[in-house]
């Protein structure tokens, strides 16, 4: 594993590298070595056949001195002489040829000296004989025991220099043995070490064959994400740009110059160039915030106006955020987008609030027309019918007092309308104050605010244990009046109306009739009626204002106080339901959610 | 021996409220004294006399031009010397606002100006007979507006 991970890690190459190194400098180390060594050698035999060949020419010019004198000896004849005079100078010269080959041998120097020894003895020898031949003439005997000597002298001679030839080719040989030894250990040494160098420069060669797969692919990845991520700037209307801080340089990606309605790349990278497309009003806000924006700290968002190449406004937004590559440099990564569509629509948006507001603001003034102005000469019309009616209804004919009945009740009507509209409105305030109250006092107020008409028609109303909640209470005592007040009106005659009241705790995917996906738990609050009832098929119908299902000849009303009711409920985000059976009853179904 | 009449004013802008207001109580067999101010300046300046009469129960509308019932009211309650007169709103209006703070500033009870006479009768003739001593220490916020 461990082996593995040096394998893979850079510091691999750069060891082989170095070893390889080494390996050819060792090995044309010992390649020298080995040369210097083949030459020395080949020298030293060369050397070892001159101090033989030279020894050998000592021995013969011995001989010839000998031959020259003997021949002399015999002869009588002069002529003799002459080889052994030259021989004695060849003699010399030849000592001293092999004196000097042998300087550097202490073993040879020394036989080399006992060589003149014997040299000189039979040289003198020689002379003395040739001496003493000369002068008074040697008898037999005499030149007989002389010559003997001399070949004595001879003999030695020639054994000393065979030793002397021997000892140099045992040299010979035994440096001949152990440049035998250097040479056959140096090639199998040099054949390892390349094998070794071989391998290591194989194996770097896989690996750097494989990391430049491995790079190519990583290569053809980064060229597929750069051309992606253009892709996803022209199609996400965007552009990036990087700042490297430490040396102020800007790159901008192709599509920054596309956004500017400018051909990819046709000016500088650089803030100057850039800011010439910034709209004049925001070219001090944009320099601000550039500016501002201290070493090492993100560009926060801000958004400012473009004015195209082709004059066109655009609205461009920027950010931007510190990264450190692995270099150590800090570069402000950022991006562009042209975000117009978005500031358009958030400024439509806004003109629509503030349109919404004036028509919420006019609702409110019509409130207050409605509830005041409207109704004050109304009030004053039926005070003075109630005066008509009241003091002159003698004086009056019988269809003067048919049209006084028919006004009031149109005045009457009126003042329902006026009523019924004004709490409707009141239902839209956009003032919503919840508080947590009893739902049970909520009740008991309503009770008590249809008192008169529950009374008239003797119903019974039964209700359970309501919960305390928080809502806005004086729209929920609405509710519960509009409710009770509906079941009242269309209650069966000459049957006492009942209505029950009854309160459930339950969880969104217990009910049918409310979406799943709302909040988990709900108060289900019903009232039951055994009144007229209605068609199923108008459930839905009842709550849309103004909409009524009987004639307003047979039951009063205006068609909004279920409206109001649906408004109610939405206000406090809860659903509200109708059931009804003709002739059987109907059925009010409240969800108000337990944590609104 | 002196007849004891219960003094009673009524501010109020509008011509025909002042006369069903004057009919109402020649009809009703009560001792009053009505008078009847077109406006808030109008009021304040009668009560403001040293030597004025102060009413028993005074009527205020809110809406008035020149200075309007609320702003009376606030005078009202500021001086010392009107702490014993009963002040009831009697108003067109309704709302919820204009009772909160018609309550909130000290009036002892709010009327809704009933849109029938005979109401109207019934409506003045209990007001005027309240105890208001009694009335006024048991008043809270549900009983101010006066139910019919």
């Amino acid at each position: 594993m461990k082996l593995n991970a040096f394998y893979k890690s850079p510091i691999f190459l750069k060891s082989v590298f170095v070893v390889s190194i080494f390996a050819i400098f060792f090995i044309s180390a010992v390649t020298f070595k080995h040369i210097n060594l083949l030459n020395k050698s080949a020298t030293w035999v060369n050397h070892s056949y001159d101090v033989n060949l030279e020894l050998e020419r000592l021995f013969s010019y011995l001989k010839d001195s000998e031959t020259g004198q003997r021949g002399f000896l015999i002869t009588k004849d002069s002529t003799f002489l002459e080889p052994y005079i030259q021989a004695k100078e060849k003699i010399d010269r030849s000592f001293s040829i092999v004196k000097n080959y042998t300087k550097n041998d202490p073993a040879q120097e020394n036989n080399l000296r006992k060589l003149q020894l014997y040299i000189n003895k039979r040289q003198n020898y020689l002379s003395l004989t040739l001496h003493l031949s000369l002068k008074k003439g040697l008898n037999d005997k005499e030149l007989k025991e002389k010559l003997l000597v001399g070949k004595y002298t001879m003999d030695s001679v020639r054994s000393q220099i065979n030793t002397m030839i021997l000892l140099e080719k045992e040299t010979l040989k035994s440096r001949e043995l152990s440049y035998n030894d250097t040479i056959k250990v140096t090639p199998i040494f040099i054949y390892i070490t390349l094998l070794i160098t071989l391998v290591l420069i194989s194996v770097s060669y896989i690996r750097i064959n494989r990391d430049l797969e491995k790079l190519q692919v990583s290569n053809n990845r980064l060229t597929v994400l750069n051309e992606s991520s253009n892709l996803a700037e022209i199609v996400g209307n965007f552009g990036s740009w990087q700042l490297n801080i430490d040396t102020d340089q800007y790159t901008f990606s192709d599509n920054i110059y596309r956004l500017l309605g400018c051909e990819p790349q046709s000016f500088k990278n650089g803030q100057d160039d850039f800011l010439k497309y910034v709209h004049a009003e925001d070219r001090t806000y944009f320099e601000g915030i550039n500016s501002k924006r201290l070493e090492k700290e993100n560009l926060p968002s801000f958004t400012y106006r473009i004015i195209r190449k082709d004059k066109q406004l655009r609205y461009f937004r920027t950010t931007g955020r510190i990264v450190t590559n692995r270099s150590g440099q800090n570069i402000l990564i950022g991006t562009t987008s042209d975000v117009t569509d978005e500031v358009l629509a958030s400024l439509s948006l806004e003109q629509q609030n503030i349109e919404l507001e004036a028509s919420n603001k006019e609702l409110v003034a019509f409130n207050y027309v409605a509830s005041h102005d409207l109704q004050e000469p109304l009030r004053k019309i039926q005070t003075f019918i109630s005066r008509l009616s009241d003091k002159e209804y003698d004086s009056l004919s019988d269809s003067g007092k048919e049209y006084i009945t028919r006004i009031h009740s149109s005045v009457d009507r009126m003042r329902i309308l006026i009523d019924d509209l004004l709490q409707y409105s009141r239902a839209n305030k956009t003032e919503k104050v919840f508080e947590k109250v009893s739902l049970d006092t909520l009740l008991e107020n309503a009770k008590f605010d249809l008192a008169q008409s529950i009374e008239e028609k003797g119903a019974m109303i039964q209700s359970e244990a309501l919960p305390k909640m928080t809502v806005i209470p004086f729209q929920i005592q609405q509710l519960f009046i509009n409710l009770i007040g509906n079941s009242l009106k269309y209650s069966k005659e000459k049957v006492t109306p009942k209505i029950k009241i009854s309160c459930k705790k339950v969880t969104a995917l217990e009910e049918d009739l409310i979406p799943k996906n709302t909040k988990d738990k709900f108060y289900k609050i019903t009232f039951e009626d055994n009144g007229i009832g209605f068609e199923q098929e108008y459930a839905e119908k009842i709550f849309i204002l103004f909409n009524r299902l009987h004639n307003k000849n047979e039951y009063a009303g205006t068609g909004i106080g279920l409206a109001i009711c649906k408004k109610i409920v939405e206000n406090h985000k809860g659903y509200i339901f109708a059931e009804g059976k003709p002739n059987e009853g109907s059925k009010f179904t409240i969800y108000l959610s337990e944590d609104c | 021996m002196v007849k004891e009449y219960i003094h009673i004013i009524l501010a109020d802008d509008d011509e025909d409220d002042r006369l069903f207001f004057t009919d109402a109580f020649d009809e009703l067999k009560i001792n009053t004294k009505v008078n009847t101010f077109n406006d808030g300046v109008e009021l304040m300046n009668y009560l403001n006399q040293p030597e004025a009469i102060l009413p028993n129960v005074l009527f205020l509308d809110l809406n008035m031009p020149r200075k309007n019932g609320i702003e009376c009211l606030d005078e009202i309650k500021k001086n010392d010397r009107f702490n014993d007169i009963a002040i009831a709103i009697f108003s067109t209006s309704s709302s919820e606002e204009h009772i909160e703070e018609t309550f909130v500033r000290g009036a002892n009870i709010y009327i809704k100006k009933p849109s029938d006479f005979a109401t109207l009768k019934k409506v003045l003739s209990d007001v005027v007979t309240i105890n208001w001593q009694y009335y006024t220490s048991g008043l809270n916020k549900d009983n101010f507006l006066l139910r019919l």
